[in-house]
Protein backbone atom coordinates (compact mmCIF):
# COMPACT_ATOMS: atom_id res chain seq x y z
CA UNK A 1 0.00 0.00 0.00
CA UNK A 2 2.79 2.46 1.08
CA UNK A 3 4.80 1.75 -2.10
CA UNK A 4 1.76 2.37 -4.31
CA UNK A 5 0.91 5.76 -2.79
CA UNK A 6 4.51 6.89 -3.01
CA UNK A 7 4.76 5.83 -6.66
CA UNK A 8 1.56 7.70 -7.48
CA UNK A 9 2.93 10.76 -5.71
CA UNK A 10 6.20 10.63 -7.63
CA UNK A 11 4.43 10.16 -10.97
CA UNK A 12 2.13 13.08 -10.28
CA UNK A 13 5.06 15.25 -9.29
CA UNK A 14 6.91 14.31 -12.49
CA UNK A 15 3.85 15.12 -14.58
CA UNK A 16 3.50 18.52 -12.97
CA UNK A 17 7.21 19.31 -13.42
CA UNK A 18 7.09 18.26 -17.09
CA UNK A 19 4.04 20.41 -17.67
CA UNK A 20 5.73 23.33 -15.92
CA UNK A 21 8.80 22.95 -18.14
CA UNK A 22 6.63 22.94 -21.25
CA UNK A 23 4.87 26.13 -20.23
CA UNK A 24 8.18 27.73 -19.34
CA UNK A 25 9.94 26.88 -22.62
CA UNK A 26 6.91 27.97 -24.65
CA UNK A 27 6.87 31.25 -22.77
CA UNK A 28 10.65 31.75 -23.17
CA UNK A 29 10.49 31.17 -26.90
CA UNK A 30 7.61 33.58 -27.35
CA UNK A 31 9.23 36.19 -25.11
CA UNK A 32 12.49 35.93 -27.04
CA UNK A 33 10.76 36.39 -30.39
CA UNK A 34 8.73 39.27 -28.98
CA UNK A 35 11.86 40.89 -27.53
CA UNK A 36 13.70 40.57 -30.86
CA UNK A 37 10.85 42.34 -32.65
CA UNK A 38 10.59 45.05 -30.00
CA UNK A 39 14.35 45.60 -30.24
CA UNK A 40 14.14 46.01 -34.03
CA UNK A 41 11.33 48.55 -33.74
CA UNK A 42 13.27 50.48 -31.08
CA UNK A 43 16.31 50.48 -33.36
CA UNK A 44 14.23 51.80 -36.24
CA UNK A 45 13.01 54.68 -34.08
CA UNK A 46 16.55 55.35 -32.85
CA UNK A 47 17.95 55.42 -36.39
CA UNK A 48 15.15 57.80 -37.46
CA UNK A 49 16.01 60.17 -34.60
CA UNK A 50 19.74 60.08 -35.39
CA UNK A 51 19.05 60.58 -39.10
CA UNK A 52 16.72 63.49 -38.42
CA UNK A 53 19.36 65.24 -36.31
CA UNK A 54 22.10 64.58 -38.89
CA UNK A 55 20.01 65.89 -41.80
CA UNK A 56 19.05 69.04 -39.90
CA UNK A 57 22.66 69.64 -38.88
CA UNK A 58 23.96 69.10 -42.40
CA UNK A 59 21.57 71.65 -43.85
CA UNK A 60 22.08 74.28 -41.16
CA UNK A 61 24.94 76.77 -41.37
CA UNK A 62 25.45 80.35 -40.22
CA UNK A 63 28.55 82.22 -41.44
CA UNK A 64 28.61 84.01 -38.06
CA UNK A 65 28.97 80.70 -36.18
CA UNK A 66 30.89 78.83 -38.81
CA UNK A 67 33.39 76.69 -36.91
CA UNK A 68 30.75 75.23 -34.62
CA UNK A 69 28.46 74.55 -37.60
CA UNK A 70 31.17 72.75 -39.53
CA UNK A 71 32.18 70.82 -36.40
CA UNK A 72 28.58 69.57 -36.28
CA UNK A 73 28.86 68.56 -39.95
CA UNK A 74 31.97 66.52 -39.21
CA UNK A 75 30.35 64.94 -36.15
CA UNK A 76 27.23 63.93 -38.10
CA UNK A 77 29.10 62.14 -40.87
CA UNK A 78 31.29 59.14 -41.57
CA UNK A 79 32.91 57.47 -44.57
CA UNK A 80 33.11 59.27 -47.90
CA UNK A 81 30.82 62.14 -46.88
CA UNK A 82 32.95 62.82 -43.82
CA UNK A 83 36.11 62.74 -45.92
CA UNK A 84 34.71 65.29 -48.37
CA UNK A 85 33.65 67.64 -45.58
CA UNK A 86 36.96 67.56 -43.72
CA UNK A 87 39.11 67.73 -46.88
CA UNK A 88 37.28 70.76 -48.28
CA UNK A 89 36.57 72.52 -44.97
CA UNK A 90 38.94 75.47 -45.22
CA UNK A 91 37.93 76.38 -48.78
CA UNK A 92 34.26 75.95 -48.01
CA UNK A 93 34.51 78.11 -44.87
CA UNK A 94 36.00 80.94 -46.97
CA UNK A 95 33.18 80.70 -49.53
CA UNK A 96 30.46 80.65 -46.88
CA UNK A 97 31.90 83.69 -45.09
CA UNK A 98 32.18 85.58 -48.35
CA UNK A 99 28.60 84.72 -49.37
CA UNK A 100 27.16 85.48 -45.91
CA UNK A 101 25.25 82.22 -45.92
CA UNK A 102 22.62 81.65 -43.25
CA UNK A 103 20.51 78.51 -43.59
CA UNK A 104 18.33 76.66 -41.13
CA UNK A 105 16.78 73.26 -41.78
CA UNK A 106 13.88 71.45 -40.25
CA UNK A 107 12.74 67.90 -41.01
CA UNK A 108 8.98 67.94 -41.69
CA UNK A 109 8.64 64.18 -41.95
CA UNK A 110 10.92 61.17 -42.21
CA UNK A 111 10.78 57.43 -42.73
CA UNK A 112 13.25 54.56 -42.53
CA UNK A 113 13.07 52.84 -45.92
CA UNK A 114 15.71 50.15 -45.23
CA UNK A 115 17.34 48.89 -42.05
CA UNK A 116 19.96 46.15 -41.85
CA UNK A 117 20.67 45.76 -38.14
CA UNK A 118 23.39 43.16 -38.64
CA UNK A 119 25.37 45.18 -41.17
CA UNK A 120 24.57 48.43 -39.33
CA UNK A 121 23.24 50.27 -42.41
CA UNK A 122 20.05 52.19 -43.02
CA UNK A 123 18.44 54.29 -45.76
CA UNK A 124 16.09 57.08 -44.77
CA UNK A 125 13.75 59.46 -46.59
CA UNK A 126 13.19 63.01 -45.38
CA UNK A 127 10.92 65.89 -46.38
CA UNK A 128 12.87 68.98 -45.31
CA UNK A 129 12.13 72.70 -45.12
CA UNK A 130 15.26 74.78 -45.51
CA UNK A 131 15.07 78.48 -44.71
CA UNK A 132 17.61 80.80 -46.30
CA UNK A 133 17.84 83.88 -44.10
CA UNK A 134 20.82 86.05 -44.97
CA UNK A 135 20.92 89.15 -42.75
CA UNK A 136 19.03 92.06 -44.21
CA UNK A 137 16.96 89.98 -46.65
CA UNK A 138 13.52 88.35 -46.46
CA UNK A 139 13.81 84.70 -45.43
CA UNK A 140 13.02 82.27 -48.22
CA UNK A 141 11.75 78.73 -47.70
CA UNK A 142 12.86 75.88 -49.87
CA UNK A 143 11.33 72.38 -49.81
CA UNK A 144 13.68 69.47 -50.29
CA UNK A 145 13.33 65.74 -50.44
CA UNK A 146 16.44 63.97 -49.21
CA UNK A 147 17.72 60.43 -49.11
CA UNK A 148 20.21 59.77 -46.31
CA UNK A 149 22.33 56.65 -45.90
CA UNK A 150 23.40 55.98 -42.33
CA UNK A 151 26.07 53.64 -40.98
CA UNK A 152 26.53 52.47 -37.40
CA UNK A 153 29.88 53.61 -36.03
CA UNK A 154 31.42 53.44 -32.57
CA UNK A 155 30.12 56.99 -32.10
CA UNK A 156 26.55 56.25 -33.14
CA UNK A 157 24.70 56.16 -36.46
CA UNK A 158 26.17 58.69 -38.90
CA UNK A 159 25.46 59.77 -42.47
CA UNK A 160 27.82 58.49 -45.13
CA UNK A 161 25.72 59.74 -48.04
CA UNK A 162 23.13 62.46 -48.49
CA UNK A 163 21.41 63.43 -51.74
CA UNK A 164 18.26 64.93 -53.15
CA UNK A 165 15.81 62.36 -54.47
CA UNK A 166 16.26 62.32 -58.23
CA UNK A 167 13.47 62.86 -60.71
CA UNK A 168 13.58 59.24 -61.84
CA UNK A 169 13.07 56.09 -59.78
CA UNK A 170 16.56 54.71 -59.15
CA UNK B 1 -4.81 13.02 1.75
CA UNK B 2 -1.02 12.88 2.16
CA UNK B 3 -0.48 12.82 -1.63
CA UNK B 4 -2.35 15.93 -2.61
CA UNK B 5 -1.11 18.08 0.28
CA UNK B 6 2.57 17.66 -0.61
CA UNK B 7 1.91 18.42 -4.25
CA UNK B 8 -0.19 21.50 -3.62
CA UNK B 9 2.70 23.99 -3.75
CA UNK B 10 3.92 22.55 -7.06
CA UNK B 11 0.44 22.60 -8.55
CA UNK B 12 -0.04 26.17 -7.38
CA UNK B 13 3.27 27.18 -8.97
CA UNK B 14 2.27 25.57 -12.27
CA UNK B 15 -1.09 27.31 -12.32
CA UNK B 16 0.51 30.67 -11.55
CA UNK B 17 3.11 30.20 -14.28
CA UNK B 18 0.47 29.20 -16.80
CA UNK B 19 -1.71 32.15 -15.80
CA UNK B 20 1.15 34.62 -16.03
CA UNK B 21 2.15 33.26 -19.44
CA UNK B 22 -1.38 33.69 -20.73
CA UNK B 23 -1.53 37.27 -19.43
CA UNK B 24 1.82 38.06 -21.08
CA UNK B 25 0.72 36.56 -24.39
CA UNK B 26 -2.54 38.50 -24.21
CA UNK B 27 -0.73 41.79 -23.66
CA UNK B 28 1.60 41.12 -26.56
CA UNK B 29 -1.37 40.94 -28.92
CA UNK B 30 -1.90 44.71 -28.66
CA UNK B 31 -1.17 46.35 -32.03
CA UNK B 32 2.50 47.21 -32.34
CA UNK B 33 4.22 49.32 -34.99
CA UNK B 34 5.28 46.79 -37.60
CA UNK B 35 6.82 49.27 -40.07
CA UNK B 36 9.84 47.55 -41.65
CA UNK B 37 9.63 44.79 -39.05
CA UNK B 38 7.00 43.03 -41.17
CA UNK B 39 8.55 43.28 -44.63
CA UNK B 40 5.55 41.83 -46.45
CA UNK B 41 3.00 44.10 -44.78
CA UNK B 42 5.25 47.13 -45.27
CA UNK B 43 5.69 46.29 -48.95
CA UNK B 44 1.95 45.91 -49.35
CA UNK B 45 1.05 49.27 -47.81
CA UNK B 46 3.72 51.07 -49.86
CA UNK B 47 2.53 49.41 -53.09
CA UNK B 48 -1.16 50.06 -52.49
CA UNK B 49 -0.75 53.64 -51.28
CA UNK B 50 1.64 54.40 -54.14
CA UNK B 51 -0.69 52.83 -56.67
CA UNK B 52 -3.66 54.73 -55.24
CA UNK B 53 -1.83 58.07 -55.43
CA UNK B 54 -0.76 57.46 -59.01
CA UNK B 55 -4.33 56.71 -60.04
CA UNK B 56 -6.04 59.63 -58.28
CA UNK B 57 -3.40 62.24 -59.12
CA UNK B 58 -3.15 61.41 -62.82
CA UNK B 59 -5.76 62.41 -65.39
CA UNK B 60 -6.36 63.12 -69.04
CA UNK B 61 -9.04 65.44 -70.44
CA UNK B 62 -10.98 62.51 -71.99
CA UNK B 63 -10.44 60.15 -69.07
CA UNK B 64 -11.64 62.18 -66.12
CA UNK B 65 -14.26 59.56 -65.25
CA UNK B 66 -11.50 57.00 -64.78
CA UNK B 67 -9.72 59.25 -62.34
CA UNK B 68 -12.93 59.99 -60.47
CA UNK B 69 -13.69 56.26 -60.22
CA UNK B 70 -10.20 55.67 -58.81
CA UNK B 71 -10.82 58.39 -56.23
CA UNK B 72 -14.06 56.74 -55.17
CA UNK B 73 -12.17 53.49 -54.76
CA UNK B 74 -9.05 54.79 -53.05
CA UNK B 75 -10.01 57.84 -50.97
CA UNK B 76 -11.93 58.05 -47.70
CA UNK B 77 -12.72 60.65 -45.06
CA UNK B 78 -10.95 63.99 -45.20
CA UNK B 79 -8.92 63.00 -48.25
CA UNK B 80 -12.12 62.28 -50.19
CA UNK B 81 -13.56 65.68 -49.20
CA UNK B 82 -10.44 67.63 -50.09
CA UNK B 83 -10.21 65.82 -53.38
CA UNK B 84 -13.79 66.63 -54.38
CA UNK B 85 -13.02 70.37 -54.25
CA UNK B 86 -9.78 69.92 -56.19
CA UNK B 87 -11.32 67.68 -58.78
CA UNK B 88 -14.23 70.04 -59.47
CA UNK B 89 -11.68 72.55 -60.72
CA UNK B 90 -9.87 69.93 -62.80
CA UNK B 91 -13.18 68.98 -64.44
CA UNK B 92 -13.67 72.59 -65.48
CA UNK B 93 -10.18 73.42 -66.66
CA UNK B 94 -8.63 70.25 -68.08
CA UNK B 95 -11.00 69.69 -71.00
CA UNK B 96 -10.88 73.40 -71.89
CA UNK B 97 -7.08 73.56 -71.82
CA UNK B 98 -6.48 70.00 -72.98
CA UNK B 99 -3.96 69.34 -70.23
CA UNK B 100 -3.11 65.95 -68.74
CA UNK B 101 -1.33 65.19 -65.49
CA UNK B 102 0.96 62.26 -64.93
CA UNK B 103 1.98 61.41 -61.37
CA UNK B 104 4.71 58.97 -60.49
CA UNK B 105 5.99 57.71 -57.14
CA UNK B 106 9.75 58.30 -56.84
CA UNK B 107 10.22 56.96 -53.30
CA UNK B 108 8.01 55.85 -50.44
CA UNK B 109 8.69 54.87 -46.85
CA UNK B 110 6.49 53.68 -44.01
CA UNK B 111 6.47 56.07 -41.07
CA UNK B 112 4.05 53.94 -39.07
CA UNK B 113 2.20 50.65 -39.56
CA UNK B 114 -0.04 49.66 -36.66
CA UNK B 115 -2.86 47.17 -37.18
CA UNK B 116 -5.10 48.70 -39.83
CA UNK B 117 -3.59 52.20 -39.60
CA UNK B 118 -0.58 53.41 -41.59
CA UNK B 119 1.33 56.61 -42.28
CA UNK B 120 3.51 56.76 -45.40
CA UNK B 121 5.94 59.41 -46.65
CA UNK B 122 5.85 59.63 -50.46
CA UNK B 123 8.03 61.53 -52.93
CA UNK B 124 6.10 62.23 -56.15
CA UNK B 125 6.98 63.60 -59.55
CA UNK B 126 4.12 65.34 -61.36
CA UNK B 127 4.38 66.11 -65.05
CA UNK B 128 1.72 68.13 -66.81
CA UNK B 129 1.29 67.62 -70.54
CA UNK B 130 -0.18 70.43 -72.61
CA UNK B 131 -2.31 69.99 -75.68
CA UNK B 132 0.06 69.01 -78.46
CA UNK B 133 2.16 66.83 -76.19
CA UNK B 134 4.54 69.37 -74.70
CA UNK B 135 5.60 68.19 -71.24
CA UNK B 136 6.52 70.37 -68.30
CA UNK B 137 9.59 69.60 -66.24
CA UNK B 138 8.46 67.23 -63.46
CA UNK B 139 7.41 69.06 -60.32
CA UNK B 140 8.58 67.44 -57.09
CA UNK B 141 6.08 66.92 -54.32
CA UNK B 142 6.30 65.34 -50.89
CA UNK B 143 3.18 63.96 -49.24
CA UNK B 144 2.50 62.47 -45.84
CA UNK B 145 -0.31 60.00 -46.43
CA UNK B 146 -2.52 58.44 -43.75
CA UNK B 147 -4.25 55.21 -44.72
CA UNK B 148 -6.71 52.73 -43.26
CA UNK B 149 -7.03 49.06 -44.20
CA UNK B 150 -10.65 48.52 -45.18
CA UNK B 151 -12.42 45.87 -47.27
CA UNK B 152 -9.28 44.12 -48.41
CA UNK B 153 -7.06 47.08 -49.32
CA UNK B 154 -5.45 50.22 -48.02
CA UNK B 155 -7.57 53.36 -48.48
CA UNK B 156 -6.18 56.86 -48.17
CA UNK B 157 -7.85 58.95 -45.46
CA UNK B 158 -5.56 61.97 -45.38
CA UNK B 159 -3.13 63.71 -47.72
CA UNK B 160 -0.77 66.35 -46.41
CA UNK B 161 1.84 68.15 -48.48
CA UNK B 162 5.11 68.27 -46.54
Amino acid sequence: MEGGVRTRRVLLALTLVTALCAVWSGWSWYAAAHDGEAAFSRLREHVLREGTQAVQDLNTLDYRDLERGLDRWEAATTGELHRQITAGRADFARQVTKAGTVTRARVLDGAVAELDERAGRARLLFAVRMTLAPPGAEPVDKRMRLIADLTRTSGGWKADALSQAPGSAA
Amino acid sequence: MQTSRSLQPLAALLLTAAGAALLYLGRAEEPRDRALLDAAATGQVLDEVGDGLTRVLSYSPDGLDLTEDAARDVLRGRAAEQYRTLFARVREEAPAQGTSMRTRVVRAGAVELTGDHAVVLVFLDQTSVREGGRESRPAAAQLTVTARYEDGRWRITELKAT
